[in-house]
This record gives structure tokens, C-alpha cells and sequence, in this order.
């Protein structure tokens, strides 16, 4: 295994993980059906009474 | 209720005990001065935690209040604005310095190189790292509806981490240090560090597993990727062979271009994970709180997470341009640093977004003014980032004051003013008082603050692109035309307005301090019926 095998291997593989990385990242966070989960999250720190904790 | 953890103690006593014994063993071999104090202080603290540890075990199991924990929090934002005042201060010394040499004094723990760096770490880990694990503790235990999950590792982070803060600036004046840049403390005091870091990291983790709600709140992810990816740097490029107990001195475990790459490596992902992602996660909860409305897209904060994640670990080459480091390595860090613009932009939308249907509120709240004006520098000093990374850029900013100016727009503007604009608010909700103690004070910091940034950056934009020019200027022989004293002396002006911004700058934290403590000091909210913070109660 030498530098240069080393070097193709991960310009090549590096950049195709990344991007497959990133797609399955913005695919799982814009499914249609999980619309609900985020909009509820992006509501959570308004809704809540915060004078006390739940546990 | 929670009982008290047997093994969580256990653990923490141990950490105690091997810190104290590291004290001791440095108190008693040590031969320079400064390091046998640092023993000392090491093991006094130690002593103290044991002690402070044993007491709280041998009493009788206490129940532990349903509330939030919210006093260490407030100790984090004391020492937070100690260390702004002590950060600011020493930079505004070395500013005036600098624009004239002889205030030095010709002393020698007055010179550059040894006052710099506690002007850094005051305001990179003292002002800013406390600021983050103090909110980081506010938030993750209101976005998680659980208090902190121990009640020991809160303090241990907090003291430890500022034990760590007091041999760091005390060394350099002293002459320790291992000459890395942003990481200049010696081994020992990276090994206190690292202790204190699992058992934030811990900490949080635990807090988080605890939550009531269904989903991990978005500014914890920041928050954790901060806590992460600062214990994975501060390990990998702390590697270093301490010549022996009785020196502070180490040698890097890494020699020449490797050395340099793994140093920007950690020094880029401090910027990018420390300064960038630690105080987002700090803007996405403390700017909806404040605009009383939620965040315009809370999955683009999502993608835009996972993108300055991904992308920031890549860039840290871009300060190696045209050096001994491998072309390719150079192109692989300017492309990554240009792609980075992308998410880091996406940032910047969903906060002016997220503003966007209160813009009163900027007119009148001076907080949520400083929270606008920080997205919009993390909007400026992202772009010039990603625009100097470029390799044909960076032969003319690389090396002048372009830099320094690019360093304090992201600081100044982006990083203090976020913190300033979340402190305003948290200050009167963990103290539980009405309000800030005068508004009016706080738009005189804001816009001291302001007028005192935009000074500064504007004076080394101007600097750094004469020197630039000046350096690369040749006659019809190929020779230079200025010598580098010419540049220097050229450079007067600027340096004299840089001085006046950061005085600005300075006077306005120190109003900000008295403000904050006039509030602290004031009377409490009348005891009724509490909503929490910026919460509406139905009408009954």
C-alpha cells in the first residue's frame, strides 16, 4: 500500500462517503412524514411552562 | 428522586485523587518557580474538591430538589465576564503597545509573544468557554426538562475547567508554554484539562439521556458536537513527551509539516467547533426564546448542522498555503472551506428569518439587537473566510493584519455579541429578576460595542491590504521597493485606530459588567404565580 494508493483511495471513496453522508442526512431530515417531529421540536422551547423540571 | 450515585462519586474521588497526587508530585519535584506554584494550586484545588467531595458523602443522603440546578450556571457567568474584562483589557494593552513599542516598558513578561496569548485564551476559553458550558448547562436542562444529571461533575467542570484557565494565563507571563497556537499550555496542564473534559462530556450526556422529551432540541446537538470535537482536538494535538516531572517543558509527539497540519487541523476546528458551533448552538435557543417565536427552519439548522460538521474538519489547511504541506492537501482544504459557505450562510437565513415578523424587538430590545448584528458578522466573517481560503487570496492576506481583522469580526462581532445578547437575557432569568437593570445601559454597550468592532475591523482591512501591497511591490529590476520598516511605520495610523476600537470595545464590557451586577444586586421577582421566562399564560 503505497502514498499514492492511499491518496486515490480516499479523493475518490472520501468525497463519495461524504456526499452519501450528507444525502442521507437530508433525506432522513426532510421525509415528508417526519414534518410533525421537527415542527413540534422547533415549537418546544416556546410551549413549555420552564419553572420546573419534569425529573 | 434521584439518590446520590455511589459510582459516579467513586469516580469523581478517584479523578481527584490522581489530579491531587500530579499536584503534589509537581509541587515537590518541580524546580522552575512558576511551575512549582502551579503544583501547588493544583493540588490545593484538589485538596479542597476531596474535602468538599467527602463532606457531601458522609452526610446523610440529601434529597435532591426538583428543580433546575442553576447555580453553577450563574457561577459561569461571573467568571465568563471576569475573564472578558481580563481578555479585553490585555488586548487592548498589546494593541497600544504596538502602536507605540516603548509602552512595554522593556520588561520581560510584558513582551508580545508572552502577553498575546493570555489575551487569547482569556477570551477564546475564559470569556467564551465559560459562557458555553454555563448556557450549554441552562439549556440542556430546559430544552430537556430534567436537571443536570449529577450533582458533583457540575462544579468539578466548572472549577476545573477555570483552574485550568488560571495556569494557562499565569504560565505564559512566566515563560511556559509549548508554542502552539490557541494551545499554548504545557502537559500538564492539557492533562487537567482532558479530566475535566470526560466528565463534561459525561455530564452532558448523562443529562441528556434523562430528558423528558421525545427529541434532542437542535442547540444540543451543538452544544455536544462543541463538547466532542474539543476533547478529540485538545487529545490528538497535545501529544507531547514532557522532558520530566521537574519541567514544564514537552516535545510534540509529531515533528515539521506533520506537526503544522495536526496544529491547524486543531486550530481550525476550535474556530469552527469552539467558536462557531458551541455559540450556534447558543444563538438556536437563546434567539427564539428572545423573538418569542421558533426557528424559521428547524430542519435547515438540522442539515446546516450536519454540513459545518462534516466540512469544518477538512478546512484546517487553508492556513498552510504555499507551504511544505502537499498540494493537494492545500486544494483539498480551500475546496472544503469554500463549500462550508453553504451551511454556514444557511445559518445566517434561518436567524434573520427567525427575527423576521419581530423587527420591533430590535428597535427595542437592545439583547435581541446584539443577537441580530452577531448573525449578521457570522454572516460577514464567514464569507471572508471561505474568500481567503482561496489559495490566490490568501498569497495577499496571509501573513498581514487581514488576518487579524478577519479574527476579530468572527470574535467580536459574532462571538461576543451572541454571548452578550444570550447573557442579557439569562442573567435576569437565573437570578429571577424582573428584568436587566437599565436598557439604557445596555444600548450604550451595544453600541460602544458596535462602533468599537466595526473601528477595529475596518482598520485592519486597511492595514493588511497596504502591507500586502507594500510587501509584494517590486522596481523595474525585479528588487523591492519598500523595505519591511517601511510597512511597519506605514502601519501607525491603523494600529492607533485599532487601539481606540478595542477601547471602545472595553469601556463598553465594562458596562455591561456593571449592568449585569447592578441587576444581580437588585431586588427579586415578586414570588407569584412564575411563568417561565418570555411564556404567556392563558388567559383565565
Amino acid at each position: 500500500m503505497t502514498h499514492d494508493t492511499v491518496l486515490v483511495f480516499s479523493k475518490t471513496w472520501g468525497a463519495i462517503y461524504l456526499m452519501a453522508v450528507f444525502l442521507a442526512a437530508a433525506v432522513w431530515t426532510y421525509w415528508p412524514s417526519r414534518r410533525k417531529v421537527y415542527d413540534d421540536a422547533a415549537q418546544s422551547p416556546l410551549d413549555r411552562q420552564e419553572d420546573q423540571p419534569c425529573r | 428522586m434521584l439518590n446520590n450515585n455511589t459510582v459516579e462519586n467513586v469516580l469523581v474521588l478517584c479523578a481527584l485523587v490522581i489530579v491531587l497526587i500530579g499536584g503534589v508530585a509537581i509541587l515537590g519535584w518541580g524546580v522552575p518557580l512558576a511551575y512549582v506554584l502551579h503544583g501547588w494550586m493544583i493540588a490545593i484545588f484538589a485538596g479542597w474538591g476531596l474535602i468538599w467531595m467527602i463532606t457531601r458523602m458522609s452526610e446523610e443522603i440529601r434529597d435532591i430538589p426538583l428543580e433546575y440546578n442553576d447555580k453553577v450556571t450563574r457561577f459561569g457567568v461571573i467568571a465568563a465576564l471576569f475573564w472578558a474584562l481580563v481578555g479585553f483589557t490585555v488586548g487592548d494593552i498589546l494593541a497600544w503597545q504596538l502602536a507605540f513599542p516603548a509602552l512595554n516598558g522593556d520588561i520581560f513578561w510584558s513582551n508580545f509573544g508572552r502577553l498575546r496569548p493570555v489575551h487569547t485564551s482569556a477570551v477564546i476559553f475564559g470569556f467564551g468557554g465559560n459562557a458555553l458550558i454555563a448556557t450549554s448547562f441552562y439549556v440542556v436542562q430546559r430544552t430537556s426538562r430534567a436537571r443536570l444529571a449529577s450533582e458533583s461533575l457540575p462544579w468539578m467542570v466548572f472549577w476545573g475547567y477555570n483552574l485550568f484557565m488560571v495556569l494557562a494565563a499565569t504560565g505564559y507571563p512566566l515563560g511556559i508554554t509549548q508554542s502552539k497556537e490557541y494551545a499554548e499550555p504545557e502537559w500538564y496542564a492539557d492533562l487537567l484539562l482532558l479530566v475535566v473534559w470526560v466528565g463534561y462530556l459525561a455530564l452532558y450526556l448523562k443529562t441528556l439521556s434523562r430528558r423528558a422529551e421525545p427529541h434532542i432540541y437542535v442547540a444540543n446537538w451543538y452544544y455536544l458536537a462543541f463538547i466532542v470535537v474539543i476533547a478529540m482536538l485538545h487529545t490528538v494535538n497535545n501529544l507531547s513527551v514532557p522532558v520530566s516531572i521537574a519541567y514544564p517543558k514537552s516535545y510534540s509527539l509529531f515533528s515539521g509539516t506533520q506537526d503544522a497540519m495536526t496544529q491547524w487541523w486543531y486550530g481550525h476546528n476550535a474556530v469552527g467547533f469552539l467558536l462557531t458551533a458551541g455559540f450556534l448552538g447558543m444563538l438556536y435557543y437563546f434567539l427564539p426564546k428572545a423573538v418569542n417565536r421558533p426557528i424559521y427552519s428547524y430542519r435547515m439548522s438540522i442539515v446546516g448542522f450536519w454540513g459545518i460538521t462534516f466540512l469544518y474538519l477538512w478546512a484546517g489547511s487553508h492556513h498552510l498555503h504555499y507551504t511544505a504541506l502537499p498540494d493537494w492537501v492545500q486544494y483539498l482544504g480551500m475546496t472544503m472551506s469554500i463549500i462550508l459557505l453553504v451551511p454556514s450562510w444557511a445559518s445566517v437565513f434561518n436567524g434573520i428569518l427567525t427575527i423576521n415578523g419581530a423587527w420591533d424587538k430590535v428597535r427595542t430590545d437592545p439583547a435581541v439587537r446584539f443577537m441580530m448584528v452577531a448573525i449578521l458578522f457570522y454572516g460577514l466573517s464567514t464569507f471572508e473566510g471561505s474568500f481567503m481560503a482561496i489559495r490566490p487570496v490568501n498569497s495577499l492576506s496571509h501573513y498581514t493584519d487581514w488576518t487579524v481583522g478577519h479574527v476579530h469580526a468572527g470574535a467580536l462581532g459574532w462571538v461576543a455579541f451572541i454571548t452578550f445578547g444570550a447573557l442579557y437575557k439569562l442573567v435576569p432569568w437565573i437570578w429571577k429578576r424582573d428584568g436587566v437593570y437599565s436598557l439604557r445601559l445596555e444600548a450604550w454597550h451595544f453600541w460602544l460595542a458596535l462602533s468599537g468592532t466595526l473601528i477595529y475591523v475596518g482598520a485592519m482591512w486597511n492595514s493588511g491590504i497596504t502591507q500586502s501591497l507594500m510587501w509584494q511591490t517590486y522596481d523595474a529590476d525585479g528588487a523591492f521597493l519598500y523595505s519591511f520598516l517601511d510597512s511597519v511605520i506605514a502601519m501607525h495610523p491603523y494600529y492607533v485606530a485599532r487601539a481606540i476600537g478595542g477601547l471602545l470595545y472595553l469601556i463598553g464590557a465594562c458596562i455591561g459588567a456593571y449592568n449585569i451586577y447592578m441587576t444581580v444586586s437588585g431586588p427579586k421577582k415578586a414570588q407569584t404565580r412564575e411563568a417561565g421566562p418570555l411564556v404567556q399564560l392563558p388567559a383565565e
